[in-house]
């Protein structure tokens, strides 16, 4: 007769380590300090956050004409939203053109729909699909927002981004639905299974039509013109810190590599520019560009304030990523070099296959932190006179309506701010988890 | 046969002498190296040959001959003596001086409590480190400008006028006019303190090093830092004692409409340093955290089983290795702060930018040479805080065999 071993059941934790009042002990009543610090600090958190939805909500102002009947109403104690309500198209859409405003959503709207195939399971180009929308998005949104007469080449460069939309549609749509790309797909479809010129031939001819049949499209717009001196708030904010992101990883990656580089005289100057960049202000090389281009040009050439803003942003960001890439490049061991090597791999396919990834991958977190301060950082083109999210905020103060009402807007535009830099961080720490899950095993 | 047929295979096929130079990869890094270069000269060049045609067509000239001329405006804020009569040049070291002051006065607050954050974030009651998060990510995830121009425009600037001031402590005032507390005015005799002073600062350093040295020798230990400490203070507070108190205080006062005496600091100064202090603090927070917790916890069971009194497990064995985190990227902060005290500009706070990139310059238009000198300052500062980063760097890394 065969006795099998029986174990009994764990028996409970003691009542004494569990369950809330247990969780309290432990973590907030511990002893004397520990309760004195809980007590401080829950009395801190109820004042701050008393304070302000007593301010924000419970006396705020919902309903008025202008200041002066706020501070009749309520004095200080209590928030005047009416004048920022009155003032928040402005502080979105700065003084574009209220008919048009239309053309800003849609054109983020695109880009949303157009990242959308990124987050869907089974889409395998989505390195391509990430490509187009940085490198083929842009002439459409330009489109979008300058409007204005178009010659030719103008023309083909917006068709080239809306085919780049309808191709990452049809691409994402075919892949979840057949498994294949929709080349493939395409090629299949009309030439058979096997010939292989022939599909590629057909293959050729198809993007060929969707790109004459966007041209087409396209020559039939006709948007009006938007100086960019009537683009602000919001979106003068997300224009600028758009641009200097998609344009601070490349350079950054390329003057990283240049650093890094045996060849002296590229070295040399990789690090002059990023060492440059990286010792002054922002607002010093703002400040050069605005006054400086004019002069660095030929007699008679006028840059728009907007692009030097921009040149300037991205040249500083561009630094800045350099050195975080130099970070992830420095992680990387000299065996995966040796092996790449042993591999007969030559310099730009270790790079991008072997080095590139990893780097990428670790330096993820730095990464995001440098976009999220480059996007607090675009409240600088303020200083030089562009009317962003931060200085549409000011303006309202200035109003003559809504004179020294600065705290309110202020404390709105906060709130977007933290809105997008929380949401940023937060993906970020997502991503990073979910990446290292196959390293830290 | 088979085997010279496969032999020839492999062998690189024969090229002619262009095409050998162009698959050489040395010859090929030289011809791109000077490309690169010739294209980088060129750009120059031609950056150049414009400047110098704008600037013949707009009769301005690049020298720095405008320095000894009279800057010919006021400045709200110096700590050299400055009239409207006195040179640009004068204008350019009441900029530097500001911007120095700001960065120090900011940098000193802004570890004070980012060390107190950092620690409250560690803290393993809930309450605490949660009020502590709620800190650092509501002042960093929103940019430093808004905060300096609300803290301006929503704080000092409302406060109420110099005749109701509000008195934090005796002397200590604060109104719309700026921040005023009193002003020490040293006596005959405040030499000798001074002397004091630094005399017990030499000797409390050379008894740490002896006690140091007599400890390695001998195991005999001593309380060289707190007998250290009592020295540098009690030495020159006899020393003021014994001279007779040489020091007098001048108290500010309301005089018509404006507080006279002491020292005060424009609002735009207060704004600018709680501002800058507060959103350092909680990089510096996130600092002392991820160096703190960068000290494996095996090192505090060593220290454990080593049967170490616990202010030596924090003294000899975890500060040590935290600081080797924490160090380098503080430094990075305290340059940050140094270089964000340019923001002064958006209140008009006379800083380096905004009295020489914006008045000194629209005054004189001479951009070319302004903007250099601006620039070089900055650089000299990163550049030398670097240089000595990487001393220490190279002396606190850890020593692979």
């Amino acid at each position: 007769m065969t006795i099998v071993f029986q174990p009994k059941p764990s028996r409970p934790a003691p009542s004494n380590v569990v369950g809330p009042a247990a969780w309290l002990r432990q973590n907030l009543f511990k002893d004397i300090p520990n309760t004195l610090m809980t007590i401080l600090g829950l009395y801190i958190a109820v004042t701050v956050v008393g304070w302000v939805l007593n301010w924000a909500v419970f006396n705020a102002v919902w309903d008025a004409d202008n200041r002066r009947e706020c501070l009749d109403m309520v004095g200080r104690s209590g928030a005047c939203w009416p004048g920022v309500a009155k003032w928040l198209p402005n502080m979105i859409y700065g003084l574009y053109p209220k008919d048009q405003v239309w053309r800003i959503n849609l054109g983020f709207l695109a880009l949303i729909v157009w990242m959308i195939p990124l987050w869907m399971g089974g889409v395998k180009s989505k390195v391509a699909i990430g490509l187009s929308a940085v490198l083929l998005y842009p002439f459409l949104a330009s489109y979008f927002f300058l409007g204005g007469s178009k010659g030719v080449v103008w023309s083909a460069l917006i068709a080239l981004g809306l085919s780049g939309f309808v191709w990452v549609w049809a691409t994402a749509i075919c892949e979840r639905v057949t498994g294949l790309s929709v080349g493939e797909w395409i090629g299949r479809r009309f030439a058979g299974a096997t010939e292989d010129v022939k599909q590629k031939r057909v293959r050729q001819i198809a993007a060929l039509l969707l790109f004459l049949v966007c041209y087409g499209v396209v020559s039939q717009w006709s948007l009006p013109g938007v100086r960019t001196q009537l683009w602000g708030g919001l979106f003068l904010t997300l224009v600028i810190s758009g641009i200097g992101i998609t344009f601070s990883l490349p350079a950054g990656i390329l003057l990283a590599l240049g650093r890094r580089s045996n060849m002296p005289v590229i070295s040399l100057l990789s690090t002059l520019f990023i060492e440059l960049f990286r010792s002054v202000p922002l607002i010093t090389i703002l400040f050069m560009f605005n006054t400086m281009l004019p002069l660095f040009l030929p007699e008679g050439t006028s840059v728009n304030q907007l692009v030097r803003a921009i040149v300037a942003v991205c040249l500083f960001a561009a630094a800045y990523m350099a050195e975080v890439i130099r970070g992830g490049l420095q992680a990387i061991p000299k065996g995966q070099y040796e092996a790449a090597a042993s591999l007969g791999l030559g310099y730009w396919q270790t790079t991008t296959q072997v080095i590139m990834p990893q780097a990428l991958k670790i330096m993820i977190p730095t990464i995001v932190g440098n976009f999220i301060g480059l996007f607090k950082d675009t409240t600088l083109v303020s200083i030089i006179g562009l009317f962003d999210l931060m200085n549409m905020a000011r303006a309202v103060g200035e109003d003559s309506d809504w004179l020294g009402l600065f705290i309110e807007p202020f404390f709105v535009v906060s709130l977007i701010y933290f809105v997008f830099c929380f949401a940023m961080s937060s993906y970020s720490i997502g991503l990073e988890r979910k990446l290292s899950a196959g390293r830290d095993r | 046969m088979a085997i010279t047929d496969s032999r020839s295979s492999t062998s690189p096929p024969e090229r002619s002498g262009l095409a050998k130079a162009f698959f050489d990869a040395r010859i090929r890094s030289i011809v791109f190296q000077i490309l690169t270069l010739a294209g980088v000269i060129g750009f120059f060049w031609w950056l150049v040959d414009n400047t110098i045609t704008n600037l013949a067509a707009r009769s301005l000239s690049a020298g720095f001959g405008f320095l000894d001329v009279s800057a010919g405006f006021g400045i709200g804020f110096t700590l050299i003596s400055y009239t409207e009569g006195d040179t640009y040049l004068r204008v350019f070291a009441v900029g530097i001086l500001n911007t120095l002051l700001v960065a120090v006065v900011s940098i000193v607050f802004a570890t004070i409590l980012g060390l107190l954050v950092g620690l409250a974030r560690l803290s393993t009651n809930w309450i605490i480190s949660g009020v502590a998060r709620a800190y650092v990510e509501l002042l960093r995830n929103t940019p430093l400008l808004l905060q300096i121009i609300a803290w301006y425009f929503g704080v000092f600037n409302l406060l109420p006028r110099p005749r109701d001031s509000v008195v934090l402590v005796e002397g200590f005032m604060l109104n719309n006019r700026g921040f005023y507390m009193p002003g020490p005015v040293p006596q005959d005799g405040w030499g000798l303190v001074v002397a004091a002073f630094v005399l017990a600062l030499i000797g409390a350093i050379t008894l740490y090093k002896y006690e140091e040295a007599r400890r390695d020798r001998t195991g005999k230990s001593f309380p060289a830092i707190s007998s250290g400490i009592a020295m540098v203070i009690l030495v020159p507070m006899v020393v003021f004692l014994a001279t007779g108190s040489p020091m007098e205080w001048t108290m500010p006062v309301l005089q018509g409409f404006n507080l006279v005496g002491g020292i005060s600091v424009p609002p735009s100064f207060c704004a600018l340093i709680v501002a800058l202090s507060a959103y350092t603090s909680c990089f510096i927070a996130e600092i002392v955290r991820s160096g703190i917790q960068s000290v494996g916890k095996g090192q505090l069971e060593a220290a454990g089983a080593l049967n170490l009194p616990a202010n030596w497990t924090l003294r000899r064995v975890v500060l040590p290795q935290a600081m080797r985190v924490i160090i380098p990227p503080l430094i990075s902060q305290y340059l940050n702060v140094t270089k964000n005290s340019s923001l002064a500009i958006a209140i008009g706070f006379p800083d380096l930018v905004s009295v020489w990139m914006n008045t000194s310059l629209n005054q004189s238009g001479r951009a070319i040479p302004i903007v250099a000198m601006t620039m070089a300052f900055y650089c000299i500062v990163s550049l030398s805080v670097s240089l000595v980063m990487n001393r220490y760097n190279r002396s606190v890394q850890l020593k692979e065999r």
